[in-house]
């Protein structure tokens, strides 16, 4: 077997997660915490408040995160996910992949400024999707890591699809913040002719933009063509230092144009060489101005030429300039690019008519302004491009008629759409299906056009449907002039002889990925090598011939990472949902009658507006769109976008895995109109909506018109319960009834005018004080509670109202009105989850949550892993906690003999003795990026610092926190012997720890340092008042300054513990608890008070699920007697208690005589009962039994309980009511297993449950369902109309008002069983010996509700089973393992470390009144008898230093140390003296 | 040319002689002939399937045995046949082996069975309807009814979104009319009850035209000739009810889709509705 390691992998950054963690770290384990999202926190870090103590989630979550994420032994692996397991049970070998931040984590501030730079608005996954948020993002402002993340899709299919490969998404999102600068410049990184292409580019992009899916896509190519003309100053374009190398370009068409550019950027010196009079090859000679104004091209080309590029026109490579001449010449390298301009022949008889000018020659003159008489009637043959442009030309050269004709029909036709359309409202005429078969000649008048009419038959190669003549269909058209234009080839005969090859097409011969041709040295590209094409195309062939060119110039390898990349699988999910609907922004057009006479040209451009409108169209596809703005502004330069994932390895000898739960997918349930009806919302939407830092800042508004709703509706399971087979799930989820009730109470609190209404079908209400808190929310607050199902919401179309049917408790049909309905969404498995389960191989149980059994409820199917938390099943935040820390007991129980064996101590320098020199403060002023530089002026308050008491040394820093700071700090400290450091900047609760850290590696004591929060409480408050803002920043700093010296340092003293439990309760929470400890090595002692171990253990026979307690009874007292580690003291019980954590002495009275006992922990497992019924005839009719008494028999006297006819059982006997306000949780669940037991034994004994909630939570529903099928008949009733018991002639009487009948219903049973309360053993003299509360029931009261679940206030003493509150096996047993956990905690260190910011009592000041031995929530100070008389006294190692002590003592004996009076006074005179001046 | 069986129904030839007539003329612009089938009978919609579930079954079977002989898809406008035609060939599909010794006529269960607004809403239909359309029903709003026995039972007519379905909203949308999303789709009109609990009827029919007109439409888009003559001939007891004027004209959408393909009888088809439809299109200029 392999060696076991010290180390766990925690998979799941929630609150279970940073719970196992930080109880994993604390017992001596190196921890991996690997989470999926940007940072830790899970769900609890989007709630509001919590239930049933209100708390603000955020609040009490957030010292955790801090705490978690500095732990020197546990190390986060946020955005990260597991790939891979292997070995076995005490060392697996992990594999982690860790995603690209695109921002580097090490450089990242945290600091905030980038997202504003960010143009592109995505939905914010944290905020529920109720508002945007950028593509660059934290999830919230308390996330650890405080790092930023870029969320990136796959490349958006417009940029995929260009061939240039241009950042459209990333252009387009910048033009919608009116960055247009910055957009033209992103575009001329691929394209440096954007003001021709933004008119003429045929935009293959536009047929694949999503949008169409919605309505219709982004106008992209119009916005380049916005961009170009709107941004008149011109564009710096980075240049490389000139190179020697000079190249000749042949050609000045885009292709030409663009290589050109390109290679001038490198450095290269360019010469092109240009056959015709002017620039732009095609551009010039083939496109009509009235589409390409020349001054367009001319300012483009101006540009390029701006970059020293040489263009020589009338200059043609031919026989009098080869190729070789051009390299005798110097030139090192040549790219040929000479278009395609010889236009195919119709190859029909007559051609050679004078009559007759082929397309490209007519628009080449047209285009040179040279004269061409087309005389009055024209004919075009032709579909494409040049035949549109051609007739176009020619009508506005003054012929009155303009025929085109065309083989095939429009739909076939290869010239653009909106050309086409264009050409129709001028008054082209088009002809389709016909083509001509002879030209006639006619004289000088012009020609007679023999023509024949086609049909379309199969598709050919090209996929169009081939035309096939129609026999003896001919016709004939009078024309002047005839313009052939179907189609155009390069013309190549100047370069015949000079060796470069060509294909049988006519083409240039080039490599595909290089376009290097046949000769070294010669590239080639554009249409003379596809043949005519769109521009676009050219543009990216000069593109890529440059790279080659560079590489071959530079001696690389023209292939390296080349060729086309594989597109990958696209993931655009979700980008339509939610969006509305918004058509294209429409393009101008100048009047009809110009355009029939003038080659102005046709299209107007937009204005901003326009653009505006049309850019925020966009739906980001890619979600962030490169356009590197963030890049730009970065100060601390951490933006990565090339950032690559990352593989770790390493090895853990155990897993705890706790992923969460995905909330109940409300999109499922059709009827509500989720997703349809903007003022449905879930649950989480509505914590999100109530939050302070949410989409309204804390303002209870509704989505549909940021008002207030008043009327608010609470559908509760939604996705919950549901048989009906509509996509929900079959269980409980737990925890949603109290949610929805705190929802409706916190709603309450926002505004009193809400008026909450939950329908419910039974209120769960089943954890500890949950009942009270539901009692208080209908009574106190008035939220109003209907039991009724909803079927479906309906929405009124204006006002956006709801509409719910519903059954009033009277049970009519009702039809009310809502502004706002909230679904309470339940839980489900997550995704993330169920893959991880898959590559685990661990098994699920049938609704997708981790298998595991009942007495096992942490242990998945595989050794070694454990799970806790959602994953195991529905559950609320504090059984979730104490899962985690349960799941750290399994761990550790497993790796107990490698603990501490990884995990970290770090060595400190000696300190450096201050005590006797004078302050010499440091003083490092934080300008946050332009977070506090943008408001405050730094430098003035640094100069200002300077003229400080002791200040011997100032600086500045960008980012004081960056790493690079700190050994600046360091150094400033020795090199001018500071001995108090003082930042001024953010939040000490976030970076204190961090600046502590470095000035203890440089010998300070911690203490010896101070900060003032100039940002969240000055600059971002104040951001408009600079001035001030400077000037409260001065005032800040002088406070702390005089504090700081008068800081001293302190000691961490460290105080041994002694490493025993006490467990006091041998039942089987107690028994488990003090096995576990056991099974870890640490010695225990069980004591319980009853002659026999098993508590009510003893006393169950069977359970829901059908396993034996018994033999787990029997069972684990065999392991708890044989364990050496554990001594059992029956009949036994504790008498008093002396001592603190670590170091507690105990008297134990064991059979009558006293036992001393010393230990450092204790742990509280004494138990709860069922009550004795005073109600319902119990003890005085035999015939009535508690369900406790029901299961024994059920298990030992069964004939007794078969002789039975009618069995009826009564839930709630004791339990919530106005004495026993709570649930007794257990009796629900309880009454179903008795009464499936006694189905199951004889089917013919009818059962009837008279119940008021029934409350078999989470995964119980199931058997409560079995329990429906199985005939047993449940009536709900009432607390005010209880049902009613009595004997009549020897019968049984039952009266109960059914209250769905709403009708009395008399029941004659043979038996009746009640479901009794469970109560607390007298627990008060326990209490106070231990000094820990008790709730107003009677159980024990933990150190916190939510996340303390099995702490108590006061140190060293833990909690669980019965005594905490009424649970069932499972949950005592996990409870148990918590204790243990947080116990083990405070042992296995073997020291406790004693907080030095504690009370101090001075016995001289005090009189020993006891005042603050009362008041203090940690029984932490106590006053003792000493020589003079009653003193209080601090325990160290129990004190947290609240202050409450010091603040109350009336004789101001007590100091709390580095907050002591002196320097808190120091701090208020230093405000002081301005107070003064200003009052003078 | 595509052909298909067609199955009018009893409401076709009377009461919803408009809708038969669109239905032929929309065929007619679209290139798809309709065989009658000779010797139709009742479908056992209208009494049978309350009072003898055997009748019912054999009255629906007798004609779907008409329509296998034929060998083409079986058109059927009205949503009561076709939910009778649908139920019988689930039964026969479910319990061949009891339905083969009851049955009288020669069934197998192997017709296609469409219902005229699944039909036209399919994809290549659309396509030619987008080809050859002439008159955009632009500014029209129209609320789309698709009633209960449309989509529902799901088990029965298979159709997936029956909470919330769209191809009418679609087929509108396409027509260039502009299609209100509303709440009451396919809400109950009350027709199954006008002979028995009509307070139940003006009740249903008052809510369902109410929200109709607070969404603004300017007409309801049905295809189901119950829900049409329910919501048309009652609209002044719906009006009384509420006490609000709805003057809303109820639609078979053939005669929509009859109006964009430019077809010449669509006025002598909506001259047959109760509530005028042809001032709100004329004022929408589309007629």
């Amino acid at each position: 077997m392999a060696e076991k390691v010290g180390a766990v992998m925690v998979v799941g950054g929630g609150i279970a997660g940073i719970q196992a963690s930080l109880d994993l770290a604390e017992s001596g384990y190196y921890v991996y915490l690997v989470e999926a999202s940007p940072a830790i926190g899970g769900v609890m870090a989007q709630l509001d408040k919590t239930f049933p103590t209100n708390d603000c989630s955020m609040c009490i979550l957030s010292p955790k995160l801090v705490e978690a994420g500095r732990h020197l032994n546990i190390q986060t692996l946020t955005y990260s996910e597991v790939v891979s397991v292997e070995g076995e049970p005490g060392n697996f070998e992990i594999t982690v992949r860790k995603k690209p931040r695109y921002v580097d984590p090490a450089k990242c501030t945290g600091c905030g400024e980038c997202p504003q730079a960010c143009p592109v608005n995505i939905k914010s996954e944290f905020d529920e999707a109720l508002v945007n948020q950028k593509a660059i993002y934290r999830p919230y402002a308390q996330a650890f890591p405080n790092i930023f993340t870029i969320e990136k899709g796959d490349r958006a299919p417009c940029t995929l699809t260009c061939p240039a490969q241009i950042n459209v998404q990333g252009y387009v999102a910048l033009t919608s913040v009116g960055k247009y600068k910055e957009a033209l410049s992103l575009i001329r990184e691929n394209l440096p002719l954007p003001g021709i292409l933004g008119r003429i580019c045929p935009h293959p992009c536009e047929k694949e933009c999503n949008r169409k899916e919605l309505d219709q896509p982004i106008a992209i190519c119009e916005l380049k063509r916005f961009l170009a003309d709107q941004v008149k100053e011109e564009i710096p374009v980075q240049k490389e230092e000139t190179k020697e190398e000079r190249v000749a370009i042949v050609g000045s068409g885009p292709a030409g144009l663009t290589a050109a550019a390109f290679l001038a950027q490198k450095g290269y010196p360019v010469t092109i060489f240009e056959s015709l009079p002017v620039i732009g090859g095609m551009l010039h000679v083939g496109i009509p101005s009235y589409r390409l104004p020349r001054e367009v091209i001319d300012q483009e080309v101006k540009a390029i030429q701006s970059l020293g590029v040489e263009i020589k026109t009338n200059s043609p490579v031919g026989p009098n300039l080869s190729f070789d001449d051009l390299f005798k010449e110097g030139y090192q390298a040549i790219f040929v690019a000479v278009g395609a301009h010889r236009d195919q022949k119709l190859g029909i008889p007559g051609e050679e008519n004078p009559n007759v000018i082929p397309g490209v020659v007519f628009l080449r003159k047209a285009n040179l302004g040279q004269k061409v008489e087309v005389g009055q009637q024209v004919a075009v043959v032709g579909g494409g491009n040049v035949a549109i442009d051609a007739a176009r030309t020619a009508l506005r050269m003054g012929a009155k008629e303009v025929n085109l004709f065309y083989r095939r029909s429009r739909e076939e036709m290869p010239a653009y759409e909106e050309d086409v359309e264009e050409a129709e409202v001028e008054g082209i005429k088009f002809n389709f299906l016909s083509t001509p078969v002879e030209i006639l000649s006619k004289g000088k008048e012009g020609i007679t056009l023999h023509l024949i009419r086609m049909e379309l038959g199969e598709p050919d190669a090209s996929g169009r449907r081939r035309p096939i003549p129609i026999q003896g269909s001919d016709f004939y058209a009078e024309v002047d002039t005839l313009i052939p234009a179907i189609g155009q080839v390069p013309d190549l005969s100047f370069m015949q002889g000079m060796g470069l090859e060509v294909t049988s097409k006519g083409t240039i011969q080039v490599d595909p990925i290089t376009l290097q041709t046949s000769r070294k040295g010669i590239f080639a590209g554009g249409d003379a090598v596809s043949g005519p094409w769109i521009a676009i195309e050219a543009v990216a062939a000069g593109k890529e011939a440059a790279l080659s060119i560079d590489r071959f110039l530079r001696g690389k390898d023209l292939y390296e990472g080349r060729g086309k990349p594989k597109p990958s699988k696209a993931r655009f999910e979700d980008i339509y949902a939610g969006q509305s609907k918004s058509p294209r922004e429409k393009v101008a057009t100048i009047p009809l009658e110009e355009r029939q006479k003038t080659f102005a040209e046709v299209k107007k451009g937009w204005t901003e507006e326009q653009a505006h409108r049309e850019a925020l169209r966009c739906l980001n596809c890619g979600y962030c769109s490169e356009c590197l703005q963030c890049a730009t502004l970065c100060k601390a330069g951490a933006i990565q976008h090339q950032m690559a994932e990352e593989m770790v390895k390493f090895k853990v000898g155990s897993i705890i895995l706790c992923p969460g739960f995905d909330e109940f997918d409300a999109i499922r349930l059709t009827p509500y109109g989720y997703g349809r009806f903007a003022n449905v919302v879930t649950s989480i939407q509505f914590e999100r909506i109530l939050s302070a830092s949410g989409p309204f800042q804390g303002n209870l508004l509704r989505p549909s018109d940021q008002k207030p709703p008043k009327k608010v509706a609470w559908i509760q399971c939604a996705g919950s319960r549901d048989m009906a087979g509509n996509g929900g799930n079959e269980y409980c989820s737990s925890v949603c009834c109290m949610y929805a009730i705190k929802e409706a109470v916190i709603a309450k609190e926002h505004h009193h005018e809400v008026e909450p209404t939950i329908f419910y079908m039974d209120i769960r209400a089943h954890g500890k004080d949950f009942d009270a808190y539901y009692e208080r929310a209908k009574n106190e607050y008035g939220v109003r509670f209907i039991r009724s199902m909803i079927s479906r919401v309906a929405e009124r179309p204006k006002t956006k109202n709801l509409l719910i049917t519903y059954i009033d408790p009277e049970g009519h049909l009702k039809e009310e009105e809502f502004d706002l309905v909230v679904l309470s969404v339940g839980l489900t498995p997550s995704k993330g989850a169920k893959d991880l389960a898959k590559k685990l191989g661990l098994q699920l149980d049938p609704y997708g949550f981790c298998k595991t059994e009942e007495f096992s409820p942490l242990q998945t199917s595989q050794p070694g892993i454990y799970v806790c938390g959602a994953f195991q099943g529905p559950k609320d935040i504090p059984e979730t906690v104490a899962q985690a820390s349960a799941a750290v007991t399994s761990a550790s129980t497993l790796l107990s003999d490698v603990r501490a064996t990884l995990t970290k101590k770090k060595e400190y320098p000696l300190e450096v003795d201050v005590m006797d020199q004078e302050p010499r403060i440091g003083v490092f002023v934080c300008h946050c990026g332009i977070n506090i530089g943008g408001v405050v002026n730094v430098p003035e308050v640094k100069e200002y610092a300077k003229t400080l008491d002791h200040v011997v040394y100032v600086d500045e820093n960008l980012y004081t926190c960056s790493q690079d700071t700190q050994e600046k700090i360091k150094k400033a400290i020795q090199e001018n012997r500071l001995n108090r450091v003082v930042v001024a900047s953010c939040s000490p609760r976030t970076h204190e720890p961090l600046f502590q850290e470095t000035i203890r590696e440089v010998g300070l004591n911690k203490y010896l340092f101070e900060m003032t929060n100039i940002r969240d409480q000055c600059s971002w408050v104040h951001m408009h008042q600079p001035k001030e803002a400077t000037e409260k920043a001065k005032e800040l700093l002088r406070m702390v300054v005089a504090k700081a010296s008068l800081l001293r340092p302190l000691k961490e003293p460290l105080v041994e513990v002694n490493r025993k439990g006490l467990v006091i309760g041998g039942g089987l929470s107690g028994m488990r608890a003090a096995l576990k400890l056991a099974q870890q090595g640490f010695e225990c002692a069980l004591i319980e008070r009853e002659a026999e171990l098993g508590g009510n253990l003893r006393h169950i026979y069977s359970t829901l699920e059908g396993n034996d307690p018994q033999a787990l009874l029997k069972e684990i007292i065999e392991e708890v007697t044989k364990n050496p580690n554990i001594q059992v003291f029956t009949k036994s019980e504790l008498k008093t208690i002396n001592g603190y954590v670590g170091n507690f002495k105990s008297t134990l009275y064991v059979n009558g005589s006293e036992k001393e006992y010393d230990h450092g922990v204790i742990i509280v497992a004494v138990g709860a009962k069922e009550r004795t019924p005073t109600e319902y005839l119990y003890g005085q009719d035999p015939r009535v039994i508690t369900q406790k008494e029901l299961e024994e028999k059920i298990a030992l006297h069964w004939e007794k309980i078969n002789s039975y006819r009618h069995i009826v059982m009564i839930q709630c006997v004791g339990s919530r009511t106005p004495e026993r306000p709570n649930c007794s949780r257990i009796c629900c669940s309880l009454a179903v297993k008795n009464a499936l037991k006694i189905k199951e034994k004889n089917p013919e004994i009818k059962i009837t449950i008279l119940y008021r909630d029934m409350r078999t939570y989470g995964l119980m529903e199931r058997y409560y369902t079995q329990a429906r099928h199985q005939g047993i008949q449940f009536i709900p009733y009432q607390l005010d109309s209880k049902p009613e018991l009595r004997v009549d002639s020897g019968l049984l009487n039952l009266k109960v008002k059914d209250q769905i009948l709403g009708e009395e219903v008399l029941i004659q049973p043979d038996l009746v069983v009640l479901a009794s309360a469970i109560v607390p053993y007298e627990n008060e003299s326990l209490a106070k010996t231990l000094k820990v509360p008790l709730t107003a029931d009677g159980f024990f009261l933990e150190a916190h509700m939510k996340l303390r679940p099995v702490d108590f206030a006061t140190d060293g003493i833990f909690l669980a089973g019965l005594a905490h509150f009424p649970k069932s096996i499972s949950e005592s047993l996990s409870q148990a393992d918590a204790a243990v956990a947080r116990a083990t905690s405070v042992i296995a260190k073997g020291y406790v470390s004693v907080l030095p910011t504690i009370s101090e009592v001075d016995p001289n000041r005090c009189v020993g009144c006891g005042l603050c031995e009362l008041l203090c929530p940690f029984s932490a100070i106590r006053v003792v008898e000493t020589e003079r008389g009653s003193k209080a006294e601090t325990i160290a190692a129990s004190c947290k230093g609240c202050g409450v002590c010091a603040s109350s003592c009336t004789q101001r004996a007590i100091t709390i140390h580095h907050f002591t009076d002196e320097q808190l006074s120091a701090q208020i005179e230093a405000l002081a003296p301005l107070k003064e001046k200003e009052a003078a | 040319m595509k052909e298909v069986s067609y199955y009018p129904g009893c409401s076709l030839h009377g009461t919803a002689r408009e809708y038969d007539e669109s239905l032929r003329g929309v065929c007619h612009l679209l290139n798809i002939q309709l065989h009658e089938l000779e010797d139709w009978t009742c479908c056992g919609a209208s009494s049978a399937h309350c009072t003898d579930e055997g009748l019912a079954f054999q009255l629906a079977a007798r004609n779907l045995a008409l329509a296998e002989k034929q060998g083409l898809e079986l058109l059927v406008p009205c949503v009561a046949c076709y939910s009778r035609f649908k139920t019988a060939e689930k039964e026969v599909k479910d319990h061949s082996e009891r339905h083969s010794k009851e049955i009288q006529f020669p069934y197998q269960g192997n017709v296609p069975i469409r219902y005229a607004l699944d039909f036209f809403c399919e994809e290549s239909i659309l396509e030619e309807v987008k080809r050859k359309k002439v008159k955009p029903l632009s500014g029209l709003k129209v609320v789309c009814y698709y009633g209960c026995l449309t989509v529902r039972p799901p088990k029965v007519t298979g159709i997936r979104d029956y909470e919330n379905p769209q191809h009418m909203d679609r087929l509108m949308e396409l027509l260039g009319a502009e299609p209100i999303q509303w709440s009451y789709k396919t809400d109950c009109c009350g027709a199954s009850l006008v002979m028995t609990r009509t307070d139940i009827v003006r009740s249903l029919g008052q809510k369902l035209l109410s929200m109709a007109k607070e969404a603004e439409a300017d007409c309801v888009v049905t295809g189901c000739p119950m829900c049409q003559s329910n919501l048309d001939t009652r609209q002044d007891e719906f009006e009384k009810e509420g006490g609000q004027t709805f003057d809303l004209p109820i639609l078979y959408f053939t005669e929509l889709m009859g109006l964009a393909l430019g077809h010449r009888d669509v006025k002598k088809w909506l001259g047959r509705h109760l509530t005028d439809p042809i001032k709100v299109l004329e004022s929408k200029g589309l007629l």
